[in-house]
């Protein structure tokens, strides 16, 4: 059997808690590229965090950087010029805060540059207090969404997975952080809506898997198997909703990356999408990498569990993910839930 | 049991269709977000500490304001201490904003003398005077004089605004009401006299009050002979021979426009300032406030005549104010100002309103609404600072939109075919859920914008995107769980109905912390974080609902239908079918 055919019947016997050893090194080491780059070079942050104005001019064969430079310059400013390429190519232009008046100015300046009209240009203009009240909103926000997430998880799993789905969501978002940090890529507040959406994504994800290891737990401890054991059936049965999901979730952004941003060059879609695709994946990896790791190396310390890792190294009891199923499954059965024999249930 | 969900479906499809079919016929349609159509956003805050009441009368004013600009369905809400102000479709950014972000006191100020903003020689006439008032403020024992200047180069304003300027009509009373600053009763003094006498002469020690008199008096006469800045100011240097001003005129010393102006943070009602009318053409030199924008109930722009004219009713109480500054200022000119410009400078010239005053001048139909706009509203009771100004262009709006709606549907499809090819006649069901969630969202979003004015915005559009993964995988969830259960050995038809409590138990778990998360990001933030928050809850919810009454009775239904001959339609494969394949 092929391991699609495995995985499309739920049979697959992946060793996924030995595996998460190797891959959290990986990620380990990602988040450390990541916060050195974060302590050395920073994050870009865009003109909602700093203020500043920037403007979005259609960028035709009447204007070049240079001559957006020279207009620039005549009012004293030293923007930084960045072509978004796409359908229809932008010139993106970032200067400092001015008056009113001059930014109409130079406005009609830039607009006379590439011939179009002023209307054809778009303005962000961002007063400097404005960032530091965003961004203390966000670590509000933040914090709050922490607390609440961390007691909704304890009432509704249990503490040890409200702390292990946060830290599976903590890490999605340092190695995203991280990633804008190592490619200097300009954060936006697209880009705040996207790490939201990739701890909104993540925490989701998590769950879904956590519920199926919350029903197992009650069903494997009254068997035979460790935890771990436990754990990769848990991630064995619910592997191949984790990759349809993600297949149908990256798929729209896939789409809005490809077909909006770069053939019909929508650039605002483009700062969405990126980060949506980098998340979904993240999110998906992190739900079965490093939540249930995570969850695993807090509850194998329980005395309990541990007896259990004990004796499986006595060979009293099963660590193997094929013998893991078979002891839950019949630690299942016993329980009463035993399903009708498969043929009695064609003939009905 | 199979027949409440039949119910169930048959409840649902008629719900949804009926909601999206009205609303379409009602002609209802999404409001769609500035970043998705162009327009022009502005973020507020006060610059003071103010309670939400005040904040919400600051939000109606600028409704008002904005209603009046004409905007086809602006936003306008209060989130927490900020207001944000959305304009879709507006072009005109800078009439917009300038319209939208007057936030200072209407003030009704004596203009003292006006003079060419181009003029060197007028700007430093004024100049010198204005140093002369600033210094008679400091020592009140040259108060006298300054005055006396002052009436000399009224006379200029007058003549030069005559032209524009004009009112009438008549009233009563004469109200204990005063407006209290010292120069008021100066005026007033003048004023008394002004109606008595003309000789308008005293040299008296009395007070201010009579130099003012003598201030009236200059002006008619000179009326007839002077009509240029610089005329004036010449004339004042010799009227005034009393005056201290020493200084000579020289053209390279001249102050600039910027020099002269009084800055933002001087412009208190109670000093003299110097301000440009809105042309920027004209400086003035003003006395201290003596009415605000409270005494004005209503300001209409009116075509009379064959030109541009504004009427102006005051309230019961600001009526005989303004007579009786009328009264005091009879003849002369008063300036509208506001936000440290004068709008307009009209002459006074009758003594009674009787609470309608009418401005008439060269106005074209712009300049007369938007000045009546000025004069309703005015005065905002808290001053608000534009922290993010955003300017969209149409053109990139609609690339947007018009890019996100075909990788929307492209998006879409690819799904569906994903989930037909993936789970067969249950990725049909998917599809079908999906549809509904569609419709049911369409319908909310397009009731949210007729209703509320909630526009849906990109970042909305994202939240939405990202609701389409959680909503098909509500599906998923299901689907694998019915599959586990059938491999296990149970039948299709009772592991669809059993595995749905289950697999619902998941989704409502999993629903619920992107709930709480929306939620909290929807409290706690504003702008375009809010409008991801909102979508992404309200798709959320739907995908519950739409899970419970929708996608478990269509599945449990085709299980009973086609599970006992054909379960490979349902995208099942049993562990006998399964075993064939791999021996064959």
């Amino acid at each position: 059997m092929s391991i699609f055919m495995d995985l499309y019947q739920g049979e697959s016997h992946i060793d996924f808690v030995a595996l998460a050893k190797k891959t959290l090194m990986v990620s380990g080491a990602l988040i450390a590229i990541g916060l050195i780059a974060l302590l050395t070079r920073g994050l870009d942050l865009g003109i909602e965090f700093e203020g500043g104005v920037v403007w979005e001019v259609p960028a035709n064969e009447q204007i070049s950087e240079d001559e957006i430079r020279s207009v620039l310059g005549d009012f004293g400013q030293d923007p930084r010029v960045q072509l978004v390429t796409g359908g229809s190519d932008i010139w993106r232009v970032r200067a400092e805060s001015s008056d009113f008046d001059q930014l109409e100015q130079i406005s009609v300046a830039l607009a006379e540059a590439a011939s179009v009209s002023v209307n054809e240009l778009s303005r962000t203009e961002v007063g400097p207090s404005w960032g530091d009240r965003v961004t203390n909103e966000a670590r509000k926000a933040l914090i709050w969404f922490f607390v609440i997430i961390a007691l909704y998880i304890s009432l509704r799993f249990n503490a040890k997975m409200a702390l292990a789905a946060l830290a599976a969501v903590a890490h999605d978002i340092v190695l995203s952080t991280g990633f804008y940090a190592v490619f200097q890529i300009e954060v936006t507040p697209a880009t705040v809506i996207a790490f939201l959406t990739i701890m909104g994504y993540s925490l989701y994800d998590t769950l879904v898997v956590f519920d199926r290891v919350k029903e197992n737990t009650l069903v494997a401890e009254k068997g035979r198997t460790t935890y771990d054991g436990m754990l990769n059936v848990s991630l064995n049965q619910v592997v191949m909703r984790s990759i349809n999901t993600s297949i149908t979730s990256t798929l729209p952004v896939i789409t809005m990356l490809v077909v909006g941003a770069w053939i019909m060059g929508a650039s605002a879609l483009q700062e969405f999408s990126i980060a949506l695709l980098v998340g979904i994946v993240v999110g998906t990896y992190s739900s079965l990498f490093v939540a249930a790791p995570i969850l695993g190396q807090i509850r194998n310390r329980e005395p309990d569990w541990q007896r259990r890792v004990e004796l499986a190294e006595r060979g009293e009891a099963t660590g193997s993910v094929a013998e893991a199923r078979a002891s839950l499954m019949a630690s299942r059965y016993t329980r009463g839930t035993a399903p009708r024999p498969r043929k009695m249930g064609k003939k009905r | 049991m199979r027949r409440s969900y039949i119910v169930s479906l048959v409840a649902t499809v008629v719900l949804t269709a009926t909601a999206v079919i009205s609303a379409a016929a009602a002609g209802w349609a999404p409001l769609l977000g500035l970043d998705l159509q162009g327009g022009v956003a502005v973020t507020y805050e006060a610059t003071e500490v103010a309670d939400d009441e005040t904040l919400d009368q600051a939000v109606e004013i600028i409704r008002q304001r904005v209603d009046a600009l004409g905007v086809a369905e602006p936003d306008i809400t209060r989130q927490g201490t900020t207001i944000v102000v959305e304009l879709p479709g507006v072009d005109d950014a800078k009439r917009a904003l300038d319209l939208v972000g007057q936030t200072a006191e209407l003030r009704f100020r004596p203009v003292l003398q006006a003079a060419s903003a181009s003029d060197p020689q007028s700007r430093f006439q004024m100049q010198e005077f204005a140093n002369l008032l600033n210094e008679s403020l400091a020592n009140p024992q040259t108060a006298d004089e300054a005055a006396t200047e002052d009436t000399a180069t009224e006379d200029n304003t007058d003549e030069d605004n005559t032209g524009e300027t004009g009112t009438d009509e008549t009233g009563t009373d004469e109200s204990a009401e005063t407006t209290t600053t010292t120069e008021d009763t100066a005026t007033e003094d003048n004023t008394d006299e002004a109606g008595t006498d003309e000789t308008g002469t005293d040299e008296s020690a009395e007070t201010t009050t009579t130099t003012e008199d003598t201030a009236t008096e200059d002006n008619t006469d000179e009326a007839d002979t002077d009509e240029t800045g610089t005329g004036e100011s010449a004339e004042t240097t010799t009227t005034t021979p009393e005056t201290t001003t020493t200084t000579e005129f020289d053209p390279t010393t001249a102050p600039t426009i910027e020099d002269l102006i009084t800055a933002p943070d001087q412009d208190d009602a109670d000093a003299y300032v110097v301000l440009p009318s809105s042309d920027g053409l004209v400086l003035y030199l003003l006395q201290p406030a003596l009415l605000t924008g409270e005494i004005v109930d209503d300001a209409n722009a009116s075509f009379n005549n064959a030109s541009w004219l504004v009427l102006v009713d005051f309230t019961s109480e600001g009526s005989d104010a303004w007579d009786q500054m009328a009264a005091l200022m009879f003849e002369q000119q008063i300036a509208i100002a506001l936000d440290g410009v004068v709008e307009s400078a009209p002459t006074i010239n009758a003594r009674e309103f009787g609470g309608r005053a009418t401005i008439t001048g060269t106005f074209t139909e712009q300049e007369a609404e938007d000045l009546a706009l000025v004069l309703r509203f005015g005065a905002l009771p808290v001053e608000l600072e534009p922290q993010t100004v955003q300017t969209v262009s149409a053109t990139l709006g609609d690339d947007a939109l018009r890019a996100g709606v075909v990788a929307g549907l492209i998006g879409l499809a690819l799904v569906a075919l994903y989930m037909l090819f993936y789970y067969r006649l249950l990725g049909l069901v998917a599809i079908s859920s999906l549809a509904v969630s569609t419709g049911i969202l369409w319908f909310l979003i397009a009731w949210l914008g007729e209703t509320r004015g909630l526009a849906l915005s990109l970042s909305g559009a994202v939240g939405i995107i990202l609701s389409i993964g959680v909503a098909v995988d509500s599906n998923i969830v299901y689907y694998e769980r019915i599959k586990e259960e059938v491999h296990r050995g149970r039948s299709i038809r009772s592991a669809a109905d059993g595995s749905f409590a289950g697999a619902f138990s998941t989704i409502v778990k999993a629903d619920m912390a992107s709930l709480i998360g929306a939620f909290i990001l929807f409290v706690l933030t504003v702008g375009a974080v809010r409008g991801f928050a909102l979508y992404l809850g309200v798709a959320t919810v739907i995908d519950m609902v739409v899970s419970y009454v929708f996608m478990r009775p269509l599945v449990v239904l085709l299980a009973r239908k086609f599970a006992a001959d054909k379960p490979g339609r349902l995208g099942i494969t049993t562990v006998d079918s399964a075993a064939v394949e791999v021996t064959s």
